[in-house]
């Protein structure tokens, strides 16, 4: 894109009142109606109005309807979602978890992208709204899940024979964990996609297509609760991911997106052969039919240590089963040191692609440790645990933030402070503590928002700039306040500060850390460690912000820089909400998942408690109870009735 | 009257080769030939369903044709399997050599001898007709091969196939003569009762088997066996190609398959310790090994397809090695395979054919450069057939893989297994190299691109191959349960 169209598209509104602006107007008071009527919350219209107030003066009303709008319904949700509210509204009748909620969460987005490729390729605007109206019906769909009270248990569940005689279903389920996984993905699509319809005119309508299948594909792998369904889903995310980077990306692209699909997938056929190997010893000890669900496979205890006297290594089954799943996950995390190809990844990819690799699909890999790596084996879990979670500080915390500080490319700064942040989320599951569980969950969340922000905001300058190099920049806060004061957000909420998301989360995993009995004797140096590289991560952050953005400015290209458009304004306030919202309110969030982590850590615990370390199991396979939350089974499929039905 | 029945697809075939080289000889247009090939084979395959329906345990007379023909459950999969590919091969057939200028009628001709030939192959019950099988598949092959008369390496090509395909042709009917001197028998099953009271002790016995074993993997072109395949693949006009890769390899596959467990079936030939299991995984392994390596250098995607194709038998041959523990499900994710593969291979090599035309073949990753902007739907189509080969959901390649690599965690090769997995990996690189090329470079300024046939015979063969695809992707149970009652082996 040259840059006079940059400079077009930039270009700023004069102020004025127009047929635009009525209509904003007039949203803001439907709003406030409809927030009057159904929910008594004129709460809401004032924080509305106040939002809208406080965006300056410049800006018209194109800028702060929308803007109200989000504030209004983010006000909505805070009041909605307040654990006694939330208590006070579901005192009833519990609403119905009918309707095949999750179906449609997760079908909408692809028979979307089916939609639209039958529309006309040049249709620009229109392939725009539609797959905008698509994503933000996706966001529709999600709201029956805050409806419920997710507590310990697994909710919306559906589950219906696909390839019935080898077991394979079509399960999916929500529960506290994957709930906000799901609002994640289903909250940074949409930004990810507006804000790339500015600078993306090639093949837009290919783009359309990839951004969607992404979506489903991540809601799909979020919610399903079949091995066989998620891994099918896993590796649909791929192929539009690829192609994002590959087809959209830039100069070095091509590379990049092969690195990034050779190594995903590395990881991930070998645990598609861990899977098989599990639904042939389900069928092998529970002397019926084979399957792939997750809690039937939960059952499974295959040994740990393998026959035989006085091993120095492991050599059960379950070394190589649980090597094969975690492996697939420390490389979608990324883990020190299979985390090479995520710099050139986003590096390369354009900013909506960034966007959602970082906010989402960083978080399938300790999604898919926490619920298949921690619940199908948790002695390896335990085994491993300790020496991984020193991995995770040292190459992770540490490692990624020493990384990131020498870093002069700005993509790949924030693509290292990702590898540092996501550390943190991997000792917290590597702690199995009440506190580190639940915040590790909260940091997934909020590594999406505050690093999904920073691409975001990065993609802004990038547009304008057309470079990465962070000694092109220097006193950027005096053309372009509004973006500083954006990026200062985006930057204290990833430190941590507290009063932003960030803190929250850090400050959870790093006591749930030091209270951890499962990291041997060094839970406190590891602790120490992680906050020490909370301070590392100040460093390295401060520092691109007065680089980038105070001082004098240094070159004259910036001189002249334009500030955040409509378009990117709106984009980045439902984030920059998102920060305080969960930085002021994270009870909101760990009330809902909280039940889901105790569950997890009571069915470790359990498994650890049958056989206790370090010798855990070695004895054969066998299949021990369904555990108390999995959700009732479908009528048992006997081999006999397979065949009467086949 | 059953027995009419019974050989109906090989009939329909036979007859239907008959009549197209009269009209081939007596009428002056050559137009329909390549739609005549297809129904004839199309026609085949739907005796072949019929057949089935018809149910093979009613044809009673059809004993009367053992040992020499065995019509059962497995023959008739292979029949339609082998019926399906031939038909492809020859609608694509229909719009490359007339696109290319090379069309003469005994290329429909040969065609049909030579599925035919295969169809004779996947029921043979006695290594006699096994071998006059083989023979009529090889010769049409052969000829098919080298029907490029202008182009030196089409008879580079050719020549090579054929003198080593005679040499591995004498070391299999060699092969046989030591077994029949041991044994007494030419026919497999009795050969396989003779083999299971001797067990594999009897050297005259382990001598003709490993050189029968050598002779059938030639033609399945498995390393090291495969040296003849890339420049016969390269030099024989693409359609031939096709046909090579997807039928006489689904042949040589009825045929390992049938010798493998109608003769050294039992416990004792099976089992890891003392059997041929060790070797056949290891050969599997050297297979796909050696060609995704190969094929990840090369230059032309026509190449790159004939590597690959070997790496896919590579694949297969660990479904014939989890044969071991269970001979059904060893065989039946074999037999699936190979219809997930036909699909897939048919419809790259098409999508190649599509994406050339005449003086513009394409034939380097330089020439589909920036086909995806300039021929959306040519490239969507190779995309698809690609996409399923490197064994991604929800494709037929992806349930093709996952039951070879379930049926071989089920014997027990966890190792063999894990190297498949990294084979898998290996092999999606070169694949979406070509993704690469097409959506992500342009042509340089000046380079010669690829321009896109006009043709109705091969956006025929595309659109089966693309529906088959999917369907076998999305809801491959129904296909599967084909499979699954294919792979019980008639007694003989």
């Amino acid at each position: 894109m040259s840059t006079a169209q940059s400079t077009e598209a930039i270009r700023e509104e004069p102020v004025k009142l127009g047929w635009g602006q009525l209509v904003g107007l007039a949203l803001v008071a439907v709003a406030g109606v409809v927030a009057a009527r159904f929910f008594n919350h004129a709460f809401a219209v004032v924080v509305a109005a106040a939002v809208a107030a406080l965006v300056p003066r410049r800006h018209g009303w194109d800028v702060r309807a929308p803007i109200a709008v989000i504030a209004a319904l983010l006000a909505f949700f805070v009041a909605r979602m307040w654990p006694e509210a939330a208590a006070a509204v579901q005192g009833g009748a519990p609403p119905a978890e009918t309707g095949h909620a999750l179906s449609w969460l997760i079908w909408l987005p692809i028979a979307g992208a089916v939609a639209v490729l039958f529309l006309p390729r040049q249709a620009h605007s229109t392939l725009r709204w539609t797959t905008l109206l698509i994503m933000l019906g996706a966001i529709v769909a999600a709201i029956p899940l805050l409806r419920v009270a997710m507590g310990r248990g697994y909710h919306f569940d559906e589950n219906v024979p696909w390839m019935p005689q080898f077991g394979i279903h079509y399960h999916v389920a929500v529960d506290g964990i994957s709930l906000w996984l799901v609002m994640l993905t289903v909250f940074i699509t949409p930004i990810a996609a507006w804000v790339s319809f500015g600078p993306i005119e090639k093949r837009l309508k290919d783009w359309c297509f990839a951004l969607l299948i992404l979506e489903g594909g991540m809601l799909g792998a979020f919610l399903s609760l079949d091995l066989f369904l998620f891994y099918v889903f896993w590796e649909l995310m791929l192929v539009p991911m690829y192609l994002i980077i590959g087809v959209w990306g830039g100069a070095n692209r091509i590379k990049s997106a092969i690195k990034f699909f050779l190594y995903t997938m590395f990881g991930s056929v070998l645990m598609l052969g861990a899977i098989i190997y599990m639904a042939y010893t389900y069928q092998r000890v529970s002397g019926g039919a084979m399957s792939f669900d997750y809690f039937d496979l939960q059952r499974v205890l295959v040994p740990f240590w393998g026959p035989g006297p006085g091993e120095f290594w492991p050599h059960g089954p379950q070394l190589w089963l649980w090597a094969a799943f975690t492996l697939a996950f420390i490389i979608k995390v990324p883990m020190f040191p299979v985390h090479t190809w995520l710099p050139d990844a986003h590096t390369e990819a354009p900013t909506a692609g960034s966007i959602i690799l970082a906010a989402v699909l960083l978080k399938m890999g300790t999604y898919g440790y926490l619920r298949f790596s921690m619940g199908l084996f948790p002695e390896a879990c335990a085994y491993f645990a300790a020496n991984l979670a020193g991995l995770a500080v040292l190459g992770g915390i540490i490692y990624g933030a020493l990384c990131a500080w020498k870093q002069d490319d700005v993509k790949r700064l924030i693509a290292y402070s990702s590898v540092a942040h996501l550390g943190y989320v991997m000792l917290g599951l590597f702690a199995v503590t009440q506190a580190s569980v639940e915040g590790s969950v909260l940091q997934m969340v909020n590594h999406g928002i505050s690093t999904g922000m920073l691409f975001l905001l990065f993609g802004v300058i990038y547009d304008r700039r057309h470079t990465r190099h962070i000694d092109e920049f220097g006193g950027l806060a005096k053309p372009m306040p509004a973006y500083a004061t954006m990026f200062v957000i985006a930057t204290l909420a990833s430190v941590g500060l507290p009063g932003t998301n960030g803190f929250i989360g850090e400050f959870m995993v790093i006591t749930g850390t030091f209270a951890s009995n499962k990291l041997g004797h060094f839970a406190g140096v590891q602790a120490v460690g992680a906050a020490i590289g909370v301070i590392l991560g100040a460093v390295y952050m401060l520092m691109v912000v007065q680089k980038m953005f105070f001082g004098p400015v240094t070159k004259k290209e910036n001189r002249k820089l334009l500030d955040l458009n409509a378009r990117e304004i709106v984009c980045l306030a439902p984030l920059a909400m998102m920060i305080f919202v969960i930085g002021l309110f994270p009870n909101i969030f760990l009330s809902q998942i909280k039940g889901a982590a105790e569950r997890v850590i009571d069915d470790y615990e359990a498994r650890i408690e049958i056989n206790p370390p370090p010798k855990f199991y070695e004895g054969p396979i066998k299949l021990l109870p369904r555990r108390p939350e999995a959700p009732k089974a479908p009528t048992a499929t006997s081999p006999q009735d397979l065949k009467a039905a086949l | 009257m059953t027995i009419a029945i019974a050989l109906s697809p090989l009939l329909a075939v036979g007859f239907g080769a008959l009549l197209l080289m009269m009209a081939e000889a007596f009428s002056r247009r050559l137009g329909g030939l390549a739609l005549g090939a297809a129904a004839v084979l199309f026609t085949g395959a739907a005796f072949a369903a019929a057949t089935w329906m018809y149910g093979v345990d009613q044809l009673t007379d059809a004993s009367a044709l053992a040992p020499w023909l065995i019509v059962d459950r497995f023959s008739l999969f292979f029949d339609m399997l082998l019926c399906l590919g031939g038909g492809l091969a020859a609608l694509l057939a229909g719009g490359y050599l007339s696109e290319h200028r090379i069309e003469r009628g005994e290329f429909y001709a040969l065609l049909l001898f030579a599925t035919l030939g295969a169809m004779i192959l996947a029921a043979a019950g006695d290594a006699l007709t096994l071998f006059l099988g083989l023979e009529t598949m090889s010769i049409g092959a052969y000829a098919m091969t080298a029907f490029r008369r202008a182009s030196p390496r089409s008879a580079e090509g050719a020549l090579k196939y054929f003198l080593l395909g005679s040499f591995a042709a004498a070391v299999l009917i060699y092969g046989f003569a030591l077994i029949y001197g041991a044994s007494g028998h030419t026919d497999l099953a009795g050969i396989g009762a003779a083999a299971q009271h001797a067990g594999p002790r009897s050297p005259l016995l382990i001598i003709g088997a490993v050189l029968v074993f050598a002779g059938m993997v030639f033609k399945v072109s498995a390393v090291p066996f495969h040296a003849w395949t890339p420049d016969a693949y390269e030099g024989a006009p693409t359609p031939a190609t096709t046909f090579m890769a997807v039928a006489v390899k689904a042949g040589a596959f009825a045929m390992l398959l049938r010798v493998l467990i109608t003769c050294f079936g039992d416990a004792s030939w099976t089992s890891w310790a003392s059997g041929w299991p060790p070797v056949v995984a290891t050969l599997a392994v050297l297979t796909m090994t050696v060609a995704n390596l190969i094929a990840g250098r090369q230059e032309s995607v026509k190449r790159m397809l004939a590597y690959s194709s070997i790496a896919h038998a590579g694949y297969a041959l660990l479904g014939v090695t989890a044969i071991l523990r269970d001979s059904s499900e060893g065989a039946s994710s074999v037999l699936f395979y190979l219809l997930a593969y036909t699909v897939s291979t048919a419809g790259a090599f098409g999508a190649l054919i599509l994406c050339g035309s005449h003086g513009r073949e394409a034939v380097s990753y330089d020439d589909l450069s920036g086909l995806g902007k300039r021929h959306p739907a040519a490239a969507l189509a190779f995309s698809l057939f690609l996409v399923s080969l490197a064994g991604i959901p929800p494709t037929a390649g992806f349930f093709g893989k996952w039951f070879v690599f379930k049926a071989t965690i089920d014997a027990g090769l966890y190792w063999v297994a894990v190297i498949a997995f990294i084979n898998s990996v290996i092999g999606a690189y070169y694949y979406l190299r070509v993704l690469v090329y097409m959506y992500m470079r342009e042509p340089a300024a000046g380079a010669p691109v690829a321009v896109p046939m006009r043709s109705g015979y091969v956006n025929a063969a595309l659109l089966v191959s693309a529906v088959l695809v999917l369907v076998l992707g999305l809801a491959p149970t129904r296909y599967l349960d084909l499979a699954v009652a294919a792979a019980k082996l008639g007694a003989g």
